[in-house]
């Protein structure tokens, strides 16, 4: 009888450990997949906001024409003015803003709960604009371009 | 019942059971796996339907070119697509239900384009039907030539492309 006892409990012992080993094994893989599912994500979408913000004509206005906002951004590397006397930083704050605010939404019920622009020109940061939360799923794309030597390098995240 | 009878029996109950389990961790698994197939899917199709929108944006009739500076990517004309608005020739051009361009910024009130109130409005249908089936949209960047003053300067607006489609 004590024989019998012990093998039963052996055999039970035998079955915990392989749940034992396939939980861990279970555990290990839901880890790795939760971590994949926390990168973000490239969005073509968020690319071709991008594109087109870029393209913007903006209110400032040089001696020969209106800026956009690609023009402003260099405008505002060299410390320029518009012709209306305003600071060409802080139209490209202000524009960019109303772009931002204009095209994604953080509302409750609407899919972006937040989001971050920053432009950096020759490696230092020109411009961060961010609203919302930044939560663990978020899609973004980058831009960059050069004039005259100077290098510009466009973030933009959505946090969804 | 015989010790070895008993053995036999305990021995199946236990392959049952691990059976069983196995089973029901590989139902887990491939349920998760799928779920993410399933996801990268709609992904894939989402923006498959965008790169449609930007084919569009891109295509000689509606795109830029070389009429606003550089070659732009993204970039439509507003005054090609007013042109080509209610163009019967291009009405089943695209093979798309429906073509709607839509000003995000700077924002006005809703007026929907005629050749009575252009450029004063922001919302560009392309037929006179209304959003149906599938649809997709993406940024685009709306250009036309403005004058003030005499002097004709090119002015380009944020705006959202927007098509709906059949799916076969």
């Amino acid at each position: 009888m004590t024989r019998k006892f012990k093998n039963a409990q052996e055999e039970m012992v035998g079955f915990a450990v392989i749940i034992i080993i396939v939980a861990v094994v279970l555990v290990v893989f839901l880890g790795f997949s939760l971590k994949n599912k926390q990168e973000k994500v490239e969005s073509y979408e968020v690319d071709s906001f991008i594109q087109s913000f870029l393209q913007y004509t903006t209110s400032c206005e040089d001696n020969f024409e209106y800026r956009s906002v690609q023009d402003l951004i260099f405008d505002c590397s060299n410390k320029k003015t518009c012709s209306g006397g305003e600071d060409s930083c802080e139209v490209l704050d202000s524009e960019l803003t109303g772009i931002l605010e204009e095209s994604w939404k953080v509302e409750e019920g609407t899919l972006a709960k937040g989001y971050e622009l920053k432009i950096m020109f020759n490696e230092e940061e020109m411009l961060s604009i961010e609203k919302g939360n930044a939560t663990q799923n978020s899609r973004g794309a980058s831009q960059d371009f050069f004039k005259t030597g100077n290098s510009v390098k466009i973030f933009f995240t959505v946090y969804t | 019942m015989k010790t070895g009878q008993m053995k036999i029996q305990q021995m199946a109950f236990m392959l049952i059971a691990i059976t069983l389990f196995f089973a029901l961790v590989a139902i887990f698994v491939i349920s998760f796996k799928y779920s993410g197939l399933k996801q990268s899917a709609m992904e894939l199709e989402e923006e498959n339907a965008m790169m449609l929108v930007t084919k569009l944006a891109n295509s000689p009739e509606f795109s830029c070119g070389e009429s606003f500076g550089e070659t732009k990517i993204n970039c439509i004309d507003e005054n090609k697509v007013m042109a080509l608005k209610e163009n019967p020739a291009y009405s089943e051009f695209w093979k798309v239900s429906n073509i709607e361009i839509r000003k995000i910024y700077p924002k006005t009130e809703e007026k929907i384009c005629d050749s009575g109130n252009y450029p004063n409005c922001n919302i560009i249908k392309m037929y006179q039907k209304e959003i149906s089936g599938f649809d997709a949209s993406n940024f685009v960047s709306l250009c036309r030539k403005e004058s003030v003053d005499g002097e004709t300067y090119d002015k380009c607006e944020l705006a959202k492309m927007m098509i709906s489609y059949e799916k076969k």
